[in-house]
C-alpha cells in the first residue's frame, strides 16, 4: 500500500512517511471484522417492564424480606399439613388442652414402651388409629417382609409392635398394661401370615411421634394443623376476593373512563353511592341472608362449580359475594383515573382510527398500560379481605366448625383466654404476619412498578 | 358554595334511602319468620305478623319505616325486648350514648396522638425516632382490632390486674383505657403514616424555605406553615375513620362486655329483630354519612386551592 500511494500523485502527501511517523502498518487499515465492530457499539440488553420492576423491587430490602416471609407462610399453610401427622379436624384422644410442644399421655406411654421395638403402630399416633381398623385383613410391610393379620382380636387402645429380634415379631400391648416407666406386664402375640389377603388394607408403620407444636384445643385438635389450615383458608379468601375485585373493578373502571360523558357521570355516581355505604353493616346482614340459600344451592347443585363452592362452605362464599358487590369501587376509581389519562394518548387515537372496537381498545391498549396500578391495588386488596374475613369469623359469622380460619381460631381462643393464652398467640401472629408482609410487598410493588408514586 | 353543599346533602339523603332500602330487602330475605320458635303455631305467627304489620306488602312496610323515621319514631322491638320502643332501647337505655362516648374518645385519641407522631417522624426523618415510629405504625396497621383488644385484656387485666376485664358502661375513667386504645390504635398508626408523608411534602415546598430564610423558628415553621397544608389528607381520611371505628366497636364492645350499639346490632341481626336491625343500621349509617358530609365540605373550606365549582377528577 505504501508504494501504491507514493506513485499516486506528486502533490500527494507521502502517506508512507506519516504511517512510519505514527508507527502504523498496513494491517491497521484492513476492514474491521464484525466481532470488532460489536465491541464498539454500546450495547444495552433490552429490559422488559417486569425485569425492570423486579430489579427495582430487589433493591428494596424491606419488601424482599417481607416477600420471603410471606412465601414461608404460604409454604407453612400449603405444604405444612403434609409434613405433620395431624389434620385440622381430627380430635385426638387424651390430647385435650395440651400446651405447646407437648405429647399427649398416650404418646408419652408409647414413646417409653416402644423404645426397644423396631416399629410400632399405635392408637396414640394419628395415622390410622387401630380403633379405626375395620374387621378383616390387614398387612404391614416391614424390612422386605409382609406381616398379614386380621383384626378379629379387637386390638383397641393398644400399641401394635413389630420387633424383628423378638421371638414373636408381631404383638400388641394394651395401653393399660404399660407401667409409667415404659415396661409392660403382658403382651399378646398376633398371629400372622406372609400372604396378604386380597383387598387387604396396608397399615403404615409409624416410628416417630410428633409433638403438638402449638398445643391442642379443648376438643383435642392439633392447633398447629388448625393454624396451617386457617392460614390456607385466609390466604385463599384474600386471593379470590382480590381477583374478584380486580375483574369487576377494572372492567367497570375502564368502561366508565373510556365512555366518558353521561355514561361516565352515571357510573361514577353509582360508585360514589356504594362507596359511601358503611359496608360492614351490609356485610353482616349479607352473611346471615346468604347462608341458607347458599346451603340449598350446594345441596342441590351437581355441577363442578357448585361442588367446588360447597367445599369452601357458605361462610367463605358469602364473603366473596360481598366483595363482588361492595368492594370493587376503589379499584374502579383508580382504573378510571388511569384510563382518563391514557385515552388522550396518540396510540389510542391511532387504534380508534384503525377501526378497533372499544372492547379491543380496553383489552389490548388500556388495561395492559394500567398494569402497575392493577397489580398494586390487587396486592393491597388481599390483606383487607383477610382482615374482613377474620373480623366476620371473630363475630361468629365467617367459617363454621370444624373448618377454621385465622379469625375463627382467634375467636375460639377467647373462650379460654386466661388459661391458654397461646391459643390466641399463634393464629394472631400468623394473621398479623400475613397482613404485614402483604402490605410491605404491596408498598414495594408500588415503588417498583410506578416510580412516579414513590414518596 | 351553597349549591355544592346542597348537592352533597342531597347525595347523602339519597345514600341514606338506598341503605335503608337495601337493609330492608336483605333483612326480609333472611329465610323464616322472626316469630318462629319451637312452640309457635302457624296461627300464632300469623297473629304476630298482623300485630306488627308484617303481613302487608313489602313496599308498604318499607314506606311505613321511612315515614315513621321521618317523624323520629324508630318502631317497636319484635323480639329482643318485645314491645319496647326502639327509641327507648337505643337512646334511653344508653346504648347510643355509650357507643358515641367510646367512638369520640377513640377518634380524639387517634387524631391527638397520630398527628403529632407523624409530624415528629417527618421532622426527624432518617433518625432513630423516625425508624422506630415507622416500625410501630407499619405493624400497627397490620394488627386486627380483636387481636390487640384481647392482648391488652390479657396483659393489663388478667396478668397484671391493673384494670377490670369488664368495662361495662364506662362509668370511670379506667374502664375507657383498653377499649379506646384498641379501637383507635389502627387509625392512630394510619394517621401518623399519612401525616408523615404529607408533612414531608409540605416541608419541601418553597414557602417553607422562604420562611426559614426569613429566620422563622423551626417550631413555628412546623406548627404554622407546614401543619396547615399537610392536614388536608388527614381530614379527608376522617370519613373512613368514623366508619372504621363503628365497625371496630362491634369487636371491642363484645371483647370488653360493653352494652353498646355495635354489639346490639350484631345480636339483632342474629335474632332477626327487624325494627332493631333497621333502626341500628339507620343510626350507624347516618353517623358515617354525616361524617363524610362534614369532611367533604370541611376540606373544601380548609383548602382554598380546591375549587368548589370545578368538576372533580
Amino acid at each position: 500500500m505504501k508504494d501504491k500511494l507514493k506513485s499516486f500523485s506528486p502533490f500527494q502527501v507521502d502517506a508512507g512517511k506519516i504511517m512510519d511517523m505514527y508507527g502504523l502498518s498496513d494491517e491497521d487499515f484492513t476492514a474491521a471484522a464484525d466481532s470488532e465492530k460489536e465491541s464498539m457499539v454500546e450495547m444495552h440488553k433490552s429490559i422488559s417492564f417486569w425485569q425492570d420492576a423486579w430489579r427495582r423491587f430487589k433493591e428494596n430490602t424491606v419488601s424482599m424480606v417481607a416477600l420471603v416471609v410471606f412465601i414461608v407462610i404460604v409454604l407453612f399453610a400449603f405444604l405444612g399439613p403434609v409434613l405433620i401427622p395431624y389434620d385440622y379436624s381430627s380430635q385426638y384422644r387424651s390430647a385435650q388442652n395440651l400446651a405447646p410442644m407437648q405429647y399427649s399421655e398416650n404418646e408419652q406411654l408409647t414413646m417409653l414402651a416402644t423404645s426397644g421395638a423396631d416399629a410400632y403402630y399405635s392408637t396414640a399416633v394419628q395415622s390410622g388409629s387401630l380403633t379405626a381398623i375395620r374387621k378383616g385383613s390387614h398387612y404391614i410391610n416391614w424390612k422386605g417382609a409382609t406381616y398379614a393379620f386380621s383384626n378379629d382380636k379387637g386390638i383397641e387402645n393398644a400399641i401394635l409392635m413389630l420387633d424383628t429380634d423378638a421371638e414373636n415379631p408381631l404383638y400388641y400391648v394394651k395401653l393399660d398394661d404399660i407401667a409409667e416407666d415404659g415396661t409392660y406386664s403382658e403382651i399378646t402375640v398376633v398371629e400372622y401370615t406372609s400372604e396378604a389377603a386380597e383387598g387387604a388394607d396396608e397399615l403404615e408403620l409409624s416410628t416417630k411421634i410428633f409433638p403438638h407444636v402449638f398445643g391442642t384445643d379443648s376438643a383435642g385438635r392439633d392447633l398447629m394443623a388448625r393454624t396451617m389450615f386457617g392460614a390456607r383458608v385466609s390466604i385463599i379468601i384474600g386471593t379470590m376476593a382480590a381477583l374478584i375485585v380486580l375483574v369487576i373493578g377494572s372492567i367497570y373502571g375502564s368502561i366508565s373512563g373510556l365512555a366518558g360523558g353521561r355514561v361516565d357521570f352515571i357510573m361514577m355516581r353509582i360508585v360514589e353511592l356504594i362507596y359511601s355505604i358503611p359496608e360492614v353493616l351490609i356485610v353482616l346482614l349479607l352473611q346471615v341472608v346468604l347462608k341458607d340459600p347458599l346451603q340449598e344451592w350446594f345441596d342441590s347443585g351437581t355441577s363442578a362449580f357448585s361442588q367446588a363452592m360447597s367445599d369452601l362452605g357458605t361462610g367463605i362464599v358469602s364473603i366473596m359475594i360481598t366483595f363482588a358487590l361492595l368492594y370493587w369501587v376503589t379499584m374502579a376509581r383508580i382504573i378510571r383515573g388511569q384510563v382518563l389519562q391514557l385515552k388522550k394518548q396518540e396510540y389510542i387515537t391511532a387504534a380508534t382510527a384503525l377501526g378497533a372496537s372499544n372492547g379491543r381498545i380496553i383489552r389490548k391498549h388500556l388495561l395492559p398500560n394500567c398494569v402497575g396500578p392493577l397489580v398494586i391495588t390487587t396486592c393491597l386488596q388481599i390483606p383487607s379481605a383477610i382482615f374482613l374475613e377474620s373480623f366476620l369469623s371473630f363475630l361468629g359469622l365467617g367459617v363454621s366448625a370444624p373448618m377454621a380460619s385465622l379469625g375463627s381460631l382467634c375467636s375460639d381462643a377467647l373462650a379460654s383466654i386466661t388459661l391458654y393464652p397461646y391459643r390466641l398467640l399463634f393464629p394472631a401472629v400468623v394473621l398479623t404476619l400475613i397482613v404485614l408482609t402483604l402490605n410491605l410487598v404491596g408498598d414495594g410493588l408500588r415503588d417498583a412498578l410506578d416510580p412516579r408514586l414513590k414518596k | 358554595m351553597g349549591i355544592y353543599i346542597l348537592k352533597r346533602v342531597g347525595a347523602a339523603i339519597l345514600t341514606m334511602l338506598l341503605i335503608i332500602t337495601i337493609t330492608f330487602f336483605l333483612m326480609n330475605a333472611i329465610p323464616g319468620s322472626p316469630f318462629l320458635t319451637e312452640k309457635s303455631t302457624p296461627q300464632m305467627i300469623e297473629l304476630a305478623n298482623q300485630k306488627y304489620g308484617l303481613d302487608k306488602p313489602l313496599i308498604i312496610q318499607l314506606k311505613n319505616y321511612i315515614v315513621s323515621y321521618l317523624k323520629g319514631d324508630l318502631g317497636t322491638s319484635l323480639k329482643m325486648q318485645e314491645g319496647t320502643s326502639v327509641n327507648d332501647i337505643l337512646f334511653h337505655q344508653g346504648k347510643f350514648q355509650l357507643s358515641i362516648k367510646l367512638g369520640v374518645a377513640a377518634l380524639v385519641l387517634a387524631i391527638a396522638v397520630g398527628i403529632p407522631l407523624g409530624c415528629i417522624a417527618a421532622y426527624r426523618r432518617g433518625t432513630w425516632i423516625d425508624g422506630l415510629l415507622r416500625v410501630v405504625t407499619t405493624v400497627g396497621v397490620a394488627i386486627p382490632t380483636f387481636v390487640l383488644a384481647t392482648t391488652l385484656l390479657i396483659l393489663l387485666a388478667v396478668k397484671l390486674g391493673w384494670l377490670s376485664t369488664i368495662s361495662g358502661s364506662l362509668e370511670d375513667a379506667k374502664s375507657y383505657v383498653m377499649p379506646v386504645i384498641s379501637l383507635s390504635f389502627y387509625y392512630m398508626c394510619y394517621i401518623a403514616k399519612l401525616m408523615r408523608t404529607s408533612m414531608l411534602d409540605a416541608i419541601n415546598q418553597d414557602y417553607i424555605r422562604t420562611a426559614r430564610a426569613k429566620g422563622v423558628k423551626t417550631k413555628w415553621i412546623v406548627l404554622k406553615h407546614a401543619l396547615r397544608n399537610s392536614l388536608i389528607p388527614v381530614i379527608t381520611y376522617l370519613g373512613p375513620v368514623t366508619a372504621g371505628i363503628i365497625t371496630g366497636s362491634f369487636v371491642v364492645e363484645s371483647t370488653f362486655a360493653i352494652p353498646g350499639l355495635g354489639k346490639y346490632f350484631v345480636q339483632s341481626v342474629l335474632n332477626r329483630d327487624y325494627p332493631i336491625i333497621m333502626a341500628t343500621t339507620a343510626v350507624l349509617s347516618a353517623m358515617v354519612i354525616g361524617m363524610n358530609l362534614v369532611v367533604d365540605i370541611a376540606y373544601k373550606i380548609v383548602d382554598p386551592r380546591i375549587s368548589l365549582s370545578a368538576k372533580e377528577d
